[in-house]
């Protein structure tokens, strides 16, 4: 693992309208690492997904790629500079076949260098057998974990420095999650630098180097996974203290004496 | 027919514009006194031409700006009101009244707009626009060119109405009844806009499954919408066929009904004041151009139109009323911001059922309130949920929890008829209402709110509080548009919006619309909107979401409040932990389409399979 | 028998040409444009003073109006479309009436109601069944069919075209891939000014004359036409065409004698709303015309962050 980082946020605020969501957040990906960003539902998750790849503006503080400050630029622009996305929902293009969409996938890279394109679909068709069974089937009529495969292929076929995947598990069956595994497996082993963003926490440690623990728009923890426990996951991601009763018993006396 | 009198009217009273009420002295009082009309003839024509230019403006804005509804033919109306008033006025030697005219363009209106309704019924909103273009042209390019509709090529003579003997003759006194049914229409629109079928209309617009959730019949109140505004632009097309005395079908057309929509989209859309000012400006303000410039300026106000309407859409679609209601904002943000929070200690009256609402079946001690059994949805290739069941019992508090896409959405929107599952059976106070729409399971007495706040945001606090007790006030259109019959239900309606408002601590955001709440706030106000009809059982999708845990806190209190001292049943969709363990008497949770446990919270919390569910297949360390 | 035939592929053909620009807006933006018979219209004015007034040939008056037309699509889309707060489809399209209204008066204004001639690109024609058949009126049905069908490839074989495809879809996921939805709306609003401008040329010689909104009561047709045809079916437009043309032919010819002025509006009217209606009522007969959507996607939606 080198140690220069792909992806630097320093004291990132930023939000929708008069509410802000996250209250300056910094993180540090080295290249070819995998970061894990984990929290509750609100605690901004998703918004520092959207702020890395530009769809939500920053109103504070810096986002840098590769050394490069993309703060200002448009989602496209921060694409063609080798950010890949595997959005929220998968969002593949329903009405188009599945090689319609590694082609769209692979958008920059084929006005940069053309000619790697068949060389870049031949790998991806490699890499996920299942998508060159169904290349013309329409993607909205393939299953959710066949979806989300489609998603993660047509992100890495542009072969990005950096990919954000979003709740990657949400909405998937145990079987599909199952898939989605595999498929992350997959990217992890081509060495891109990757940041995942999951509510499914465990399934999400299992692939992450680093782990940063979110709680209402702030970083409360960032450790490499190995030296986390059950105790610390508790107690900053505020889930496993109350699933363990510790505060639950002390609030459920509290409804007793006032009922 | 309205609430109204002619001599209110020329008192002034508060809603009739003072402008109206001036031009009508100036036409009805020197005649009357045997002078000349202050107005010269051609003036009282063209005034005319703008009061039904208001009053088809009018018309589409109740089906555009109201109801949401596209309609690019409107004029086709207005025409059909001409034509009908002249056929039945001029039928030969009957010397029918001049007001069976009237009545009949109005019926007749409404009936063809019903027509058109009916496809409205299945169709977005882009493919009725093609319908009602097509229905412009068919009605002024063919339709009334019909010799037996439209009097041939030299048009339909509509004949001036008759006091005893003696003709109407002079244009004042036709702009004297224009601007009496101008007043009388735009009344009835107040009146409609205050009563349930007004508000009806507006949550429809706001969204279709929020209005059904209200218990709103969504497509009867489009059909409605149809109707009236063909009835409207049918008493509009009877006074412009009376002011010019002939009517051919070029002056119903497609380009009229175009420059009509102009009128009220630079007015605003929903906004009465906005689009009859506008209607008056914009027929008015190229002759007021012609007199000063002269008539090099000819054509250029079309152009004007055009460009203006072009403008308006991308810059302030919401038209002068909308830019008004900004500036207003402005001002008020200016002089300070909004006061923050009150504590919201809330001290909820119990209201009891509404008159106008079925009292609920009455079930036997130990029979659930709620009880869905084998309940499966699929969507597409995903089995949303798989055999799904739970019961709810009189008195308590159920919740729902489980990881996102474990289905409970799904689940809940099965049991309040929001979507059909493909097997199971729901049960509610003992009745089977597997079968039953949603609006029809709400009238029995089942509350919901949404994941995603399920409010008209544009309306007030105390409008939405008023929209939810759409069924509890079941007067008719007739008692809408006059306010007679439903006063005393209008009354119960704010009483208990009130008493509501109180009881939640937001009596001082009765006047804030909704949307500019924080999105807790929000959720109070579904909360209360849920519970203003005083449902038996109240569904609540993820009510804490979105807030910070000191307003979890506060609503907490509150649900306790709504089980131990109003005794309602509550089942809600919750992630936040210590609220459900603070609240609930029994849990279930689901993972991947199924109930995986249920019981006492605290216990079924701590299962392995409910933390496997929660922490994922594979534990790590 | 013939004849009837005839009339109503003359008729096809002029509908199938703005069918085909209606159709590419709504694939590529989901918005109901009513301003492309007033762009064709304008941009014809521009021939007539091109041509008519200048004395240069056809081919540089018909030119100059695919051009202008061009520009007036782009220009709409960099001054309007991108500037409209609210995005919603219902909104833009009110705003493309806006746009023909404008045009409309700026017409009317600048070149009166006086007719403006335009010559015809060719002479002559063949005679067919007692009908003389201009080199334009063949051109119609055959333009539309060739535009629409290249249209449909360059939307299904380049990247940009996929890229608009995609737009319509999903607007956010396209930014996402790196495809830069600014310059395709920006090019879809331009391009789809085209056609209107050659259905217009194509028109000018069966009416023979230019007056301000003449191609707006054509262009009814052509909204017809696409609605027929499914409205997202560029080859379905151009069907959707031919069953209006044929079937304002022969209810010409069954009808005409009923003292029903303008009978091609009716005929319009009915088989919209029978289509309209039909498309739910027999779903298993006309599905050809209407492929059924995509499936419903197989997630469950995921509720987005909702910030406190």
């Amino acid at each position: 693992m080198s140690a220069a980082p792909m992806l630097e946020i320093i004291d990132v605020t930023a939000g929708f309208g008069a509410v802000t969501v996250l209250h300056g957040v910094s993180m540090v990906v080295p290249a070819g690492s995998i970061a894990g960003v984990f929290g509750l539902n609100g605690a901004g998750k998703s918004v520092t997904m959207k702020t890395i790849g530009g769809v939500v503006p920053v109103r504070s503080g810096r986002v840098l790629l590769d050394g490069e400050d993309v703060t200002t630029l448009s989602p496209e622009q921060r694409v063609a500079r080798g950010m890949g996305h595997v959005p929220q929902g998968r969002q593949v293009f329903p009405g188009l076949s599945v090689e319609d969409n590694l082609r769209l996938g692979a958008y920059t890279l084929r006005r940069r260098r053309r000619a790697r394109y068949a060389a870049s679909l031949e790998r991806t068709y490699s890499q996920f057998p299942v998508l060159r069974e169904r290349r013309h089937q329409l993607a909205g009529t393939m299953s959710g974990g066949q979806q989300a495969s489609l998603s993660v292929a047509r992100a890495l076929i542009n072969e990005p420095r950096l990919i954000l995947v979003d709740e990657p598990s949400a909405g998937l069956s145990p079987v599909a999650q199952l898939e989605l595994r595999a498929v992350l497996e997959v990217v992890r082993q081509t060495g891109v630098t990757m940041v995942l963003v999951e509510q499914n926490v465990a399934f999400g440690l299992s692939l992450v180097d680093t782990a940063h623990l979110l709680q209402t728009g702030r970083v409360v923890h960032s450790a490499p996974v190995a030296s986390l426990d059950n105790d610390t996951l508790a107690t900053h991601l505020g889930i496993g203290r109350v699933l363990a009763g510790a505060t639950g018993s002390a609030l459920l006396a509290r409804k007793r004496g006032t009922s | 027919m309205t609430a109204v009198s002619l001599p209110a009217v020329l008192a002034g009273r508060p809603g009739v514009p003072r402008v109206v009420v001036a031009l009508l002295l100036a036409a009805v009082l020197p005649p009357l006194a045997g002078a000349t009309p202050l107005l010269s003839e051609p003036h009282a024509l063209l005034l005319t031409g703008a009061c039904v230019t208001a009053m088809a403006a009018l018309s589409l804005n109740l089906l555009l700006g109201y109801a949401g509804q596209v309609s690019l033919g409107q004029y086709a109306f207005v025409g059909v009101g001409a034509f009908t008033t002249g056929i039945v006025t001029g039928v030969a030697d009957l010397r029918l009244p001049w007001l069976l005219g009237l009545l009949a363009s109005a019926v007749v209106g409404a009936g063809l707009a019903f027509l058109v309704g009916l496809p409205a019924l299945r169709l977005r909103g882009l493919y009725l626009a093609v319908v009602t273009i097509a229905v412009a042209y068919a009605a002024s390019e063919s339709l009334f060119r019909i010799d037996a509709i439209g009097g041939g090529s030299a048009g339909k003579v509509v004949p001036r109405p008759y006091v005893g003997d003696t003709a109407l003759a002079s244009n004042a006194s036709i702009l004297a009844i224009g601007l009496v049914l101008l007043v009388l229409l735009w009344r009835a629109d107040v009146n409609l806009t205050r009563s349930r079928l007004g508000r009806a209309l507006r949550v429809i617009k706001a969204d279709e499954s929020v209005a059904a959730s209200f218990g709103v019949d969504v497509a009867r109140y489009k059909l409605l919408a149809f109707s009236l505004s063909g009835a409207i632009a049918g008493i509009a097309g009877c006074l412009n066929g009376t002011a010019y005395g002939t009517v051919t079908g070029a002056g119903y057309g497609y380009a009229q009904s175009l420059a009509l929509l102009v009128v009220v989209v630079v007015g605003g859309l929903g906004s009465r004041g906005g689009v009859v000012a506008a209607a008056f400006v914009v027929t008015l303000y190229p002759e007021v151009l012609l007199s000063i410039v002269g008539d090099g300026i000819r054509g250029v106000d079309l152009v004007i139109n055009g460009v203006v309407l072009m403008a308006v859409v991308a810059f302030q679609p919401r038209g002068y009323a909308g830019a008004m209601a900004d500036a207003r904002e402005r001002r008020r943000a200016r002089q300070g911001g909004e006061p923050p929070l009150p504590p919201t200690r809330p001290s909820l009256p119990d209201l009891g059922r509404p008159s106008g609402m079925p009292t609920p079946r009455r079930i036997h001690r130990g029979e659930p309130v709620l009880h869905g059994s084998g309940i499966s949805v699929a969507f597409g290739g995903l089995q949303a949920v798989d055999g799904a069941g739970l019961r709810v019992d009189r008195g308590t508090i159920a919740a729902l929890m489980g990881p996102n896409g474990a289905g409970k959405t799904t689940l809940f929107n099965a049991l309040t008829g929001a979507l059909t599952p493909d097997a199971g059976t729901v049960h509610f106070l003992g009745e089977d209402v597997s079968s039953l729409a949603a609006h029809r399971r709400a009238a029995r007495g089942m509350g919901r709110t949404f994941q995603l706040i399920g409010l008209a945001k544009a309306e007030t606090v105390y409008e939405n509080l008023l929209i939810a007790q759409h069924l509890a006030a079941p007067y008719g259109v007739a008692a809408a548009l006059t306010t007679l019959g439903s006063r005393a239900w209008e009354r119960d309606l704010r009483d208990r919006a009130d008493a509501t408002m109180d009881g939640l601590g937001f009596g001082r955001y009765r006047d804030t619309p909704v949307g500019r709440l924080s999105h807790g706030q929000q959720r109070i106000v579904e909360i209360g909107c849920a519970l203003v009809t005083s449902p038996e059982l109240l569904m609540l999708d993820e009510p804490s979401a979105g807030m910070s845990p000191a307003a979890a806190e506060d609503l907490a209190s509150t649900l306790i409040d709504i089980r131990d001292t109003l005794g309602r049943t509550i089942l809600l969709i919750e992630h936040n932990i210590p609220l459900v363990l603070a609240t609930a008497d029994e849990l279930y949770v689901m993972d991947a389409g199924r109930v995986i446990a249920d019981g006492e919270p605290l216990e079924v919390v701590g299962r392995p399979e409910v933390v496997r569910a929660y922490l994922g297949q594979e534990v790590s360390a | 028998m013939g004849q009837v035939l005839l009339l109503g592929l003359i008729q096809a053909g002029i509908y199938a040409l703005f069918a085909v620009g209606i159709v590419f807006v709504y694939r590529a933006t989901r918005v109901l444009t009513f301003a492309g018979g007033e762009i064709g219209t304008a941009s014809l004015y521009v021939a007539a003073l091109v041509s008519t007034r200048a004395g240069l040939p056809w081919g540089v008056g018909a030119l100059a109006a695919v051009t202008s037309a061009v520009l007036l699509g782009a220009a709409f889309e960099f001054l309007l479309v991108r500037r409209a707060v609210d995005a919603d489809p219902v909104v833009l399209s009110i705003l493309t009436v806006g746009l023909a209204l404008t045009l409309l008066s700026v017409e009317t204004l600048a070149f009166g109601s006086s007719p403006q001639g335009l010559a015809p690109p060719f002479r002559g024609g063949v005679e067919l069944a007692g009908i003389v058949l201009s080199p334009t009126m063949i051109a119609s049905l055959v333009v539309a069919a060739a535009l629409g069908l290249g249209l449909q490839s360059a939307l299904r074989r380049t990247d940009f075209g996929l890229g608009i495809l995609a737009a319509a879809e999903d607007p956010a996921a396209v930014r996402l891939v790196g495809v830069p939805l600014a310059r395709i709306r920006l090019v879809v609003w331009s391009a789809s000014a085209g056609p209107a401008a050659v259905a217009a040329l194509l028109v000018e010689p069966t009416v023979g004359f230019v007056t301000p909104g003449y191609a707006s009561t054509l262009y009814l047709g052509g909204l017809v036409a696409a609605v027929l045809g499914g409205l997202t079916s560029l080859s379905g437009a151009v069907i959707g065409a031919v069953v209006l043309g044929l079937t304002e032919s022969v209810a010409q010819r069954l009808f005409g004698d009923a003292g029903i002025p303008n009978l091609n509006y009716v005929v319009d009217l009915m088989l919209l709303l029978l289509a309209l209606v039909g498309r739910n009522a027999l779903p298993g007969l006309v599905a050809w015309i209407y492929p059924p959507p995509p499936a419903a996607p197989t997630s469950t939606p995921v509720a987005e962050e909702i910030p406190a």
